[in-house]
């Protein structure tokens, strides 16, 4: 029973700040996922959780226990890293027992967990085997279940699907959120596959350049993206962007207005701008849909044909292409003029310095 | 398929030779080890007459039986200690100093740019002072320092090579670093340890100058170093000489015999590691 909290947690490698402060809380049993692009300190806030790097200042608190100078061995965490890191010499049985072997725990307990971890990660047949004669995703297993027979408090994470090829991956993820169902515990999950993110996480927390972007469940971000980096990391394809004026108010929302778009567009929002300010406009490809007197109009890139649904892209002008992702296969060609709308509750300004409006 | 075969062919002629070269001296000692004893023999011609009794004559003339025990008391002496403390300084230079404590390592590579033959008489000196000269432990303490360099490297080379991740997850699965040291590390180092502890041991078997300078008492050296004394006593008489040779090089050839298969399975199982 354990939840997790980061005060003002920071980092520095040498003169280099790599956490700026992160604050963060972490429930008993949630399943939290970190995402993030590539370099912006997801492991490494992950590897102070479980205390492989050393806190620069702030606070780590595992089950309401501050744990900054806490060995990693006694901090109730286990941690799946992403090369699997077993223990070449040693078979799969002595791989998940050697963390109760180390602990003390008598042979037919040690034996009975071990075979009941197994039997949850359905590897019972791998036991006598070397890490060297098992595939990836079996070497994941092991490595999984090494962490769950020690039951720690918080598992950690760290990008363990990485290495498997796509449709395993989907597989691996939803024996995670099972897992998760069945062992109730809190779990941290670094990646930076936004789809590995929304499916997986209770909450989701963006990280970019060591500071936390926004945190909230997987929808709240994609609803509600607080500023445009999350915006344009959550949800896929990308977010759509276009520089607008603000071109008056209705009762219905705002109007704003680019000479990139055939007509000024309607957003159902009202506060927190003013006349003739420069915001960014966001609208998902999802959200968009074709309407001969929609405001975004030019012409066809590309067409992708996914079968439930047509990617194009389309030209605004040299600089500004759009993805817009049309349910269903529709006939468009390419070069063909189309004019694309989008509900006004389901677009997005962000003001000059990137905040959700 | 049809291209492999020449260049296959061109491979097996190259070890052909190189093994002839290889074995033609120890050949040509033979010959010589057989012919009548007192006599010059001269290349590679089988003697009329061949004289097995030779090797008889050698053991018994050089008291090998002593010789061999004295050796072996001297490789036990040195080897174990030696890989012991080498794989423990070793990781502790590979994965316990880092930062402002790297330059140690240096002063090992420094001890390895040291010639053997530059050390001697210094240690000669030494070694008296302690009052260990004409003992085995003069043999046994020098060589133990003097391997040092070579095999902290080799070890530490190895460690590097450990992937981080490993004592990470040892770590966090309940280990201390000694425990972490002996059931993780020392286990998938055995290739590393395996090869080293052959390579000691040869050196020690093989070791000559050492035990001449600083054991006066024939009976106390290794074996090879026994061969000087064996050499002056029967200067003149390279027959004698050759089986004697040939008698202190068995055993360890013998043993690398044994060894090589361990060793060649040891590689093996470091090279398919996940
Ligand atoms: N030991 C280290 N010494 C110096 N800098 C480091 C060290 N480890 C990480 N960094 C730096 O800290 C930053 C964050 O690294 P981190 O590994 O946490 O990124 P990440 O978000 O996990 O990225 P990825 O998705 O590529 O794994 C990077 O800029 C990296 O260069
Ligand atoms: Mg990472």
């Amino acid at each position: 029973m354990a939840g997790l909290k980061l005060q003002d947690v920071r980092k520095n490698f040498g003169a280099v700040e790599v956490i700026k402060g992160v604050d963060l809380e972490v429930e008993h049993g949630e399943f939290v996922v970190f995402v993030g692009p590539s370099g912006c300190g997801k492991s490494t806030l992950l590897r102070m959780v479980a205390g492989l790097e050393e806190t620069t200042s702030g606070r780590i608190e595992i089950g309401g226990r501050l744990v900054n100078n806490v060995e990693p061995r006694d901090r109730g965490v286990a941690m799946v890293f992403q090369s699997y890191a077993l223990y070449p010499h040693m078979s799969v049985y002595d791989n998940v027992g050697f963390g109760l072997k180390l602990a003390g725990t008598p042979r037919d307990e040690r034996d009975a967990k071990i075979r009941a971890a197994a039997r949850v990660l359905q590897m019972e047949h791998l036991l006598d085997r070397k890490p060297a004669q098992l595939s990836g995703g079996q070497r994941q297993r092991v490595a999984i279940g090494r962490a769950i027979v020690r039951e720690p408090d918080v598992f950690l994470f760290d990008e363990p699907l990485s290495n498997l090829d796509a449709a395993l991956r989907v597989d691996m993820r939803m024996e995670l959120a099972r897992l998760h169902t069945d062992l109730g515990a809190t779990m941290i999950y670094v990646t930076h596959d936004q789809v590995e993110a929304m499916t997986l996480a209770d909450k989701i927390v963006v990280l970019q350049g060591g500071i936390v972007q926004q945190v909230g469940s997987p929808l709240e971000l994609y609803n509600r993206p607080a500023n445009l980096f999350v915006a344009g990391f959550i949800g896929s394809p990308k977010m759509n962007f276009i520089e607008v004026t603000v071109d008056g108010t209705t009762n219905d929302g705002v109007r704003v207005a680019n000479s990139l778009l055939a007509s000024p567009a309607l957003v159902g929002q009202r506060q927190g701008m003013a006349p003739s300010d420069t915001l960014t406009l966001g609208v998902r490809p999802h959200a968009l849909q074709l309407d001969d007197t929609g405001p975004i109009g030019g012409a066809v890139t590309l067409v992708e044909r996914l079968g439930n649904e047509t990617i194009v892209r389309v030209r605004l002008d040299a600089a500004t292409e759009i993805t817009a992702a049309l349910a269903g296969q529709r006939e468009i060609a390419l070069g063909e003029p189309v004019r694309l709308g989008f509900e006004p509750v389901d677009a997005h300004l962000f003001a000059a310095d990137g905040r959700r409006l | 398929m049809t291209a492999a075969k020449p260049k296959a062919w061109l491979a097996r002629l190259l070890l052909a030779l190189l093994m002839t070269v290889t074995l033609l001296p120890f050949l040509s000692m033979f010959t010589a080890a057989l012919a009548p004893s007192g006599s010059y023999p001269n290349g590679l011609s089988w003697p009329d007459d061949p004289q097995w009794n030779n090797f008889v004559k050698a053991f018994e003339a050089a008291n090998m039986g002593q010789l061999l025990l004295s050796s072996t008391l001297i490789v036990l002496g040195v080897v174990p200690i030696s890989v012991l403390a080498a794989t423990m300084a070793g990781y502790g230079l590979a994965k316990l100093t880092g930062g402002r404590n790297k330059w140690i390592y240096l002063v090992f590579v420094a001890g390895l740019t040291l010639p053997f033959e530059a050390v001697i008489t210094p240690l000669y000196y030494e070694v008296r002072a302690f009052g260990l000269l004409n003992t085995r432990f003069a043999i046994i303490l020098p060589l133990i320092g003097l391997y040092m360099p070579f095999s902290v490297y080799w070890m530490r080379a190895h460690f590097l090579n450990v992937p981080n991740d490993l004592t990470e997850a040892a770590q966090l699965d309940g280990a201390t670093r000694w425990k972490e040291f002996w059931l993780v590390q020392v286990p998938l180092a055995r290739p590393a340890i395996m090869s080293l502890t052959i390579l000691l041991f040869l050196w020690t078997w093989n070791q000559f100058l050492l035990p001449v300078v600083l054991v006066r008492d024939p009976s106390l050296r290794t074996m090879a170093g026994a061969l000087g004394a064996f050499q002056g006593q029967w200067g003149t008489d390279v027959p004698l000489l050759c089986a004697g040779s040939l008698l202190i090089l068995a055993p360890t050839v013998l043993l690398f015999l044994v060894f090589q298969r361990h060793f060649v399975a040891a590689l093996l199982q470091g090279s398919v590691k996940g």
